[in-house]
């Protein structure tokens, strides 16, 4: 699922558990960013952002490196930290700019808030994000692929708790147009903690969280360990063990269609290990709204080619089907489905995006 | 003295607690949920009993618990559940059968148990049960192979049992320091537990920081808070007990704090009140003593002993109790019952 449930420090704690970041154009105005970060999986009417913790985007403008196969991320970074506070009857919240600006809102205000060249909602919306989870854990269990051409999803008409971010990239960030983004939830306090980061859609569960097919740390959950890492800048000492999960799961992933897709490197490392282990999204705002586009920036790269896209990562994309046809695949051969291809709601092109949050279940009856 | 950092507010993390409880509750109702989705349930209900102390939460996460089995016999983390409501019903070795069952299961089938959480399940049985030793040793394993929060909290629940105040406090320390979470319930339910452990040492301003602690972090801990007027009570700030553990007698369907307030009500000689509530806990006691006679009988003993004021019953439960598990405190109680009997026999002849 996504970023949902990844790992034991997200599972004892879902206030803090990030289920996706989003990042994308403006559908609306091409000179606007958008950036949305999903906390709170399986959210039930009365869920509430926590007082202690620090829901944060991080930006940072990027380039491809020259040899061509990685970013060149710059040092300069913008956050803009959302903390929240109260509980009765409404819970407010603030969002701190990179220019030092606060913005005040309220949680489940359409109206949001709003400064010079952003504006920001925050509430509980419908979970945008789909898949047949048991089945991809059945795939994993078994070796074999086990989705079905109807499957069934775990996330339908669930709730998140989402916080919207639209910006006038040009006036609120500096350099671009192409941008890497974060999200990270950290303990408050003085030295705040990083709880969880998150970049890339289904990192930590389907592409990091199988122990089996890792012959250096069979025993190892490695995703609390993971969650902690800055993501733009990993620590030495784990990045071996990273590369190790990622390169023993991607090929047991390309293994499942009994083809080699993504032939290992002399030193048993799989093409998108290092692309994976630059774990942000990345997105050009020079380019139009996409529907479909994650990823695009990255394959471009990998095939030496101009990317012709904005990348970043849209509400609506059916991820897991494009994600197990890369891993699996390549794209060379047939799409590879899960049997999942929508959420209860779709996202709308008209901020705040996200669909309002579902009736709780059994309630019409 | 370790730095306090924010944590989430007691009141947020309950209302959290709820939306997932309300969230997978319906999946559940109208069987669409899957074994995992069930087992977390349990879970999240216990907890939320363990918090504001309501009994029908736990019977709620046995019956799910049971629905479980039924489904899906052969999962080992479905008997895990199981084995975990039995011993929050003292059914300790109903629960212990169940965990040996889920380990033979995990070994010959997937999913596989975490060896971790089944030997933690089995350290607090074993705990439960007053086998100290064989507890101590799985959890000093655990606490060698990882010395997570975890861990280390369980290590100082079983030295604060045994009375060894020093290790309490040393791995209380430890296990604050390894504490990353902003989840307030995990640091009160270690704060409970030291006020226990001075409690039980009758270090009673010590208890009181301790519970007073608890409280403040999940306002709605219900033991805490109970044990908290218990404390104020024998420090003699009667009215302070009284206005901790009234609106606890008036609310909660565990008629322990009504037990208690009757009793702190008759020292100070409100005797009608204090009838009142001695009558409402003996009606409750019985009600939950017929449904799970293994859970309540240490609580219903001590009721007996004091507000209750019947030494037959109190002697009866507190047998009972001793039956269910021969601890320190369980032999203390029956003691104490033996003697109120004896004393009570005397009276009458």
């Amino acid at each position: 699922m996504s970023d949902h449930i990844s790992g034991p420090r997200a599972i004892a704690d879902p206030v803090i558990d990030i289920t996706d970041i989003y990042a994308f154009p403006c559908p609306e105005n091409p000179q606007d960013l958008v950036l949305i970060m999903n906390v709170f999986p399986y959210a039930g009417p009365s869920a509430l952002f926590s007082d202690a913790t620090i829901y944060r985007f991080r930006v940072r403008p990027v380039a491809i490196a020259p040899a061509g196969r990685t970013f060149a991320v710059a040092d300069e970074e913008f956050v803009f930290d959302f903390t929240f506070s109260g509980l009765q009857p409404e819970q407010e919240g603030r969002c701190k700019l990179p220019n030092g600006d606060l913005i005040e809102f309220r949680v489940n205000d359409e109206s949001g808030g709003r400064a010079k060249g952003v504006q920001v909602f925050v509430g509980q919306r419908s979970d945008p994000f789909f898949l047949d989870g048991p089945m991809a854990e059945r795939t994993i269990a078994t070796r074999k692929l086990a989705f079905k051409d109807v499957g069934s999803d775990r996330l339908y008409g669930k709730n998140v708790l989402g916080i919207v971010l639209r910006i006038e990239w040009a006036t609120v960030l500096k350099g671009g147009p192409m941008f890497a983004v974060v999200g990270e939830t950290l303990a408050a306090g003085k030295r705040p903690v990083r709880l969880e980061r998150v970049g890339r859609p289904e990192i930590k569960n389907i592409t990091l969280s199988a122990k089996i097919f890792d012959t250096v740390n069979r025993d190892l959950e490695i995703r609390d360990i993971y969650n902690e890492e800055d993501a733009f800048n990993l620590f030495k000492h784990y990045v071996g063990a990273y590369r190790a999960r990622l390169n023993a799961n991607l090929a047991f992933f390309d293994g499942l269609d009994d083809k080699v897709d993504w032939p290992l490197d002399q030193h048993g490392n799989h093409p998108l290990t290092e692309l994976l282990l630059a774990d942000f999204l990345v997105l050009d705002a020079s380019k139009p709204f996409c529907e479909t586009s994650y990823f695009e920036i990255e394959q471009a790269m990998l095939e030496g080619r101009a990317h012709s896209t904005c990348g970043g990562r849209w509400l609506n994309q059916d991820l897991v089907d494009f994600l197990l046809t890369l891993y699996i695949n390549a794209g060379k051969g047939p799409p590879i489905r899960d049997g999942v291809d929508a959420p209860r709601a779709w996202s709308s092109k008209v901020f705040p995006y996200m669909a309002p949050p579902n009736a709780p279940e059994g309630a019409a009856a | 003295m370790i730095a306090e950092r924010p944590f989430t507010h007691g009141a947020i993390a309950v209302l959290n607690l709820n939306a997932q409880i309300d969230a997978l509750e319906p999946q559940v109702r109208l069987g669409r949920a899957t074994v995992e989705v069930r087992v977390g349930l349990v879970e999240l209900i216990s907890l939320r009993g363990l918090i504001v102390g309501r009994i029908a939460d736990y019977e709620r996460a046995e019956e799910v618990a049971e629905e479980l089995l039924r489904d899906a016999p052969g999962h080992a983390g479905a008997l895990l559940a199981r084995a975990r409501t039995r011993a929050g019903f003292h059914r300790f070795h109903e629960a212990l059968s169940d965990l040996d069952r889920a380990e033979r299961l995990s070994s010959s089938a997937p999913p596989a148990l975490d060896a971790e959480t089944a030997n933690s399940e089995r350290a607090a049985i074993l705990q439960a049960l007053g086998r100290y030793d064989e507890a101590l040793a799985l959890r000093e394993e655990a606490v060698h192979r990882r010395a997570s929060f975890e861990n280390l909290a369980a290590l100082v629940g079983l030295h604060a049992e045994r009375g060894e105040t020093d290790a309490a406090e040393r791995r209380y320390a430890e296990s604050r320091s390894h504490y990353r979470g902003v989840s307030p319930f995990p640091l009160a339910l270690l704060d409970f537990q030291m006020g226990r452990m001075w409690m039980d040492e009758n270090r009673l301003h010590d208890a009181r920081r301790s519970f007073d602690a608890a409280w403040r972090r999940v306002p709605a801990y219900a033991q805490a808070q109970g044990h908290l007027g218990e404390v104020e009570a024998q420090l003699g700030d009667t009215n302070s007990a009284i206005a901790s553990l009234h609106p606890l007698a008036a609310s909660s369907d565990d008629p322990d704090y009504a037990a208690q307030l009757a009793r702190i009500l008759g020292e100070v000689g409100r005797d009608a009140e204090s009838r009142h509530w001695r009558s409402l806990a003996a009606e409750r006691y019985d009600e939950l003593l017929a449904k799970h006679p293994e859970a309540f009988a240490d609580h219903a003993a001590e009721f007996w002993l004091a507000a209750g004021a019947d030494p037959d019953k109190a002697l009866k439960w507190a047998q009972t109790n001793v039956e269910v598990r021969n601890t320190p405190r369980a032999r203390g109680l029956l003691a104490q019952a033996v003697a109120a009997q004896a004393s009570f026999v005397g009276s009458r002849s």
